[in-house]
C-alpha cells in the first residue's frame, strides 16, 4: 500500500508545470471560497450581534395572546405583571438582564406639522446594562429618572422632516389603552441614526414610565432578555420555558432568530450566493481536472499497458488515478487554505470598507471571518471534485487494450 | 520434459478501420495464421522473422495480453482462451515475466522499486520483497544501481533491470519482445549472456522474438515466421555456448 501511494505521489510531480497549474486552480478555488465565505460569515456574524445588541436581545417574552389575536387597543395583549415574570426568569443560567418594552404608535407634532411614529418605551438603565446601543448621532441617551419634561430620542429622518433638533419640544399623541386620545410634551435629547433611513423616519423612544402614563396602562408589550453569549440561546430557552409555563398568564418565549427577519433574509441570500460560488468552483475544478488527468493518461499509455501486461488488476489502475487526483486535491486544498488565511489576514489588516448594504447608510468594514467548517467544506469540495474528475480518465486507462497500449508512441 | 506452452492452430486477424465495407474479404488483416508450437520447460527459444511476420503477435498471444481469433493456447496446461480477463491477469501476474524492446520501466520508481513491482501486485510481504529484489538485482549485476531511477541508467542497464523485473517473481515463462533491438552490440551481447545464464542457472524458460543474428547464435531452438505463418522450427548449436 505504501509503495502504491508512493507511486501515486511521485506521479503527481512528473509534469510539474501541469501539476502547478492544477494546484493553482484548486488552491485558487479554495482560497476564493474561503475569502467569499469568510466575508459572508463576517457580515452575518456582525449583523447577528448588531441585531441582538441594537435591542432585539437574545430572547423575548410575550403573552401568548400577542401572537394569537390582533390588538384592538394598545397593550391589549400586553404582560400584566411584568415584574413577576422578570423575577421568574432572571435566575435562569446565562441571563445577564431583562428589559421591559412597550411598542406603541401615534403622531408627533411640532405645532405646524405632524408625522406618524412607531415608538418604543424602555427602561434606559436596563437597556444600558444589557449593552443595547441606541446609535445616538447627536445629543445623549434618555435619563432613567428625568427631573423635568419627558425626554425623547427621535430618528434622524423624523427630526429632519419635523425640522427639530436637540432641546426642541414635540407633542406626542397616542391612543390610550381605553381608546381615548392622549398626549404628552417631550423634549428631544438625542437624534438617532440607526443606519436604516426608513426606520429613522418613524423612530421615537421615551422612558417606560412616560409611556405608561401616556397609554394609561401598567402593562408592557414584552420583556427582552440579554444573555452572556449568543451561543447560549438554546440552553437558556430550554431552561426558561418551564418557568414561564408555571405563570398565571400564558406566555410565549421567542428566540432572537425567530424575530430577526432581516438577518434571516441576508443570511439566506449569502448562503445562496456561497452555494452558487461553490457549484461554480466545483465545475471549474471538475472540467479542467478531467482534461489534465486525460492528458496524463495519454502520456502514460505505454506505462499503463506495461502495468496491465504484468498482471496489475484493472481496479488498481483506477485506484491509482483516483488516489493521484485526491492527493492533488489535498495538496491544492492545503495551499488554498494557507493562501486564503494569509489573504484574509491581509484584508483584515487593510482597513478597507465596502459600500453600505441595502437599507443601510453606514459603510461596512471589509473583513473576513474564516470558520473551521468553511475550511473543511471548501477543501472537501475540491478534493471530491478532483476525485470525481479522475473517474473517467481512470476507467479509460483501466480499459486500455494492452497490446495497443504497449505499442503506443 | 514438462510442457510450458502449447500453441494449437492459432490465428489472429485484426480489423482494418479504413477498408470499404463492400470489400468484406479485405476488412481484416491476418497477423498470424494457423500457427502451432510446443515449448518445454527450460527452453531458450527464439521466434525469428522479418518485421511484420507476426513475432510480437505470437508473443502477445502466449503472454495472454491478446486473444487469438481461432485456435487455442495452453500455458502450463491452462487453456487461456477460456479465461476471463481477470483470470488472464492472474496468469500473467503469477506465471509470466515480460521484457520489452523499449524497457518500459516505471520512470518514477528506482531500479529496485521497478523490480519490486511484480511482487507488490502479487501481495508478497515487504521483507520477502526486499530479499527477492536484492537477489534479482544481484543476478543481473545491478545491485550498486538499485537506488537509481531509470533516466540515470544506460540502455543496457535499463534492460537488465527489466530482466530482473521479469524474473523476480519466479515465473514459469519469460517472454522478451525484441530485447536487444535498442541496444548496442556490447550491451546486446551482455544481455544475451545474462538471459542465457539465467536460463541455465535457474531453469527459466525464455521465449523471445528477434531478428538479431547475435541473439539467434545463442539459442537452442528457432521458430521462423514469415507473413504470419510458421515456416520452420529448428534446433541449433548456439545453445551450447555461454
Amino acid at each position: 500500500m505504501a509503495k502504491f501511494l508512493l507511486l501515486a505521489f511521485r506521479n503527481i510531480f512528473r509534469n510539474r508545470r501541469r501539476t502547478l497549474m492544477t494546484l493553482l486552480m484548486v488552491g485558487g478555488g479554495v482560497a476564493g471560497l474561503l475569502l467569499a465565505g469568510g466575508y459572508f460569515a463576517f457580515m452575518t456574524h456582525g449583523l447577528r450581534e448588531d441585531t441582538i445588541n441594537s435591542g432585539l436581545g437574545h430572547l423575548q417574552i410575550f403573552t401568548a395572546d400577542h401572537f394569537n389575536r390582533d390588538e384592538v387597543r394598545v397593550l391589549d395583549t400586553g404582560i400584566d405583571n411584568w415584574r413577576q415574570v422578570a423575577l421568574a426568569v432572571k435566575t435562569v443560567n446565562h441571563v445577564r438582564g431583562i428589559a421591559p418594552r412597550i411598542d406603541f404608535y401615534g403622531m408627533v407634532s411640532n405645532g405646524t406639522k405632524a408625522a406618524g411614529f412607531m415608538g418604543s418605551a424602555v427602561d434606559p438603565e436596563a437597556e444600558r446594562s444589557l449593552g443595547f446601543i441606541s446609535r445616538i448621532q447627536t445629543g445623549r441617551d434618555l435619563n432613567p429618572k428625568p427631573s423635568g419634561e419627558v425626554e425623547a430620542l427621535i430618528g434622524k429622518e423624523l427630526a429632519k422632516s419635523m425640522n427639530v433638533g436637540i432641546g426642541d419640544g414635540l407633542t406626542v399623541l397616542a391612543m390610550t389603552s381605553d381608546g381615548a386620545l392622549n398626549g404628552v410634551d417631550v423634549q428631544i435629547v438625542g437624534i438617532v441614526n440607526s443606519g436604516a433611513p426608513e426606520r429613522d423616519a418613524r423612530y421615537l423612544r421615551i422612558t417606560l414610565p412616560a409611556a405608561q402614563r401616556l397609554l394609561q396602562s401598567d402593562r408592557v408589550t414584552n420583556l427582552v432578555v440579554g444573555l452572556d453569549a449568543t451561543e447560549n440561546t438554546d440552553r437558556a430557552y430550554a431552561e426558561m420555558t418551564p418557568r414561564l409555563n408555571g405563570l398565571s398568564q400564558k406566555m410565549e418565549l421567542k428566540k432572537w432568530i425567530d424575530l430577526a427577519t432581516y438577518y434571516k433574509q441576508v443570511n439566506t441570500m449569502f448562503n445562496g450566493i456561497f452555494l452558487f460560488m461553490g457549484i461554480i468552483v466545483f465545475f471549474m475544478v471538475l472540467m479542467s481536472s478531467v482534461n489534465t488527468l486525460l492528458m496524463s493518461m495519454f502520456e502514460r499509455t505505454r506505462e499503463i499497458g506495461t502495468m496491465l501486461a504484468m498482471g496489475t488488476p484493472r481496479a488498481w489502475i483506477i485506484a491509482l488515478f483516483m488516489v493521484e487526483a485526491t492527493m492533488l486535491g489535498l495538496v491544492g486544498a492545503a495551499a488554498g487554505l494557507v493562501a486564503g488565511n494569509l489573504l484574509g489576514a491581509l484584508l483584515n489588516a487593510s482597513g478597507l470598507h465596502m459600500p453600505p448594504p441595502p437599507g443601510y447608510s453606514v459603510p461596512m468594514p471589509f473583513k473576513v471571518r474564516i470558520l473551521p467548517l468553511e475550511m473543511i467544506g471548501s477543501s472537501l469540495l475540491v478534493i471530491i471534485s478532483l476525485a470525481i474528475a479522475s473517474i473517467f480518465p481512470a476507467v479509460r486507462a483501466s480499459r486500455l487494450r494492452i497490446a495497443e497500449a504497449l505499442s503506443h508512441v | 520434459m514438462e510442457e510450458i506452452v502449447n500453441v494449437e492452430a492459432v490465428s489472429r486477424r485484426f480489423p482494418l478501420d479504413d477498408t470499404p465495407i463492400y470489400h468484406p474479404a479485405y476488412r481484416f488483416v491476418s497477423a498470424l495464421s494457423n500457427a502451432s508450437m510446443r515449448v518445454a520447460a527450460g527452453e531458450f527459444l527464439a521466434i525469428s522473422g522479418p518485421s511484420g511476420s507476426g513475432k510480437t503477435t505470437l508473443l502477445n498471444l502466449i503472454g495472454c495480453i491478446d486473444q487469438p481469433t481461432s485456435g487455442r493456447i495452453l500455458v502450463e496446461g491452462v487453456d487461456t482462451s477460456k479465461l476471463k480477463p481477470s483470470g488472464m491477469a492472474t496468469l500473467r501476474r503469477e506465471k509470466i515475466g515480460f521484457v520489452f524492446q523499449t524497457f518500459n520501466l516505471i520512470p518514477v520508481f528506482t531500479a529496485a522499486e521497478n523490480v519490486e513491482y511484480p511482487l507488490l501486485i502479487q501481495g508478497v510481504d515487504s521483507r520477502e520483497r526486499q530479499v527477492r529484489v536484492a537477489e534479482a538485482l544481484e543476478s543481473v549485476g545491478l545491485s550498486a544501481r538499485a537506488r537509481q531511477r531509470p533516466d540515470l541508467l544506460s540502455g543496457g542497464e535499463r534492460q537488465r533491470v527489466a530482466v530482473a523485473r521479469a524474473i523476480v517473481h519466479r515465473p514459469a515463462l519469460v517472454l522478451a519482445d525484441e530485447p536487444t533491438a535498442n541496444l548496442d552490440t556490447h550491451n546486446a551481447t551482455q544481455l544475451i549472456d545474462l538471459m542465457h545464464g539465467l536460463n541455465r542457472r535457474l531453469g527459466l524458460t525464455f521465449i523471445f522474438s528477434t531478428h538479431d543474428a547475435r541473439l539467434l547464435e545463442h539459442t537452442e531452438r528457432i521458430i521462423r515466421l514469415t507473413d504470419g505463418e510458421v515456416v520452420s522450427d529448428s534446433s541449433t548449436q548456439g545453445g551450447s555456448r555461454g
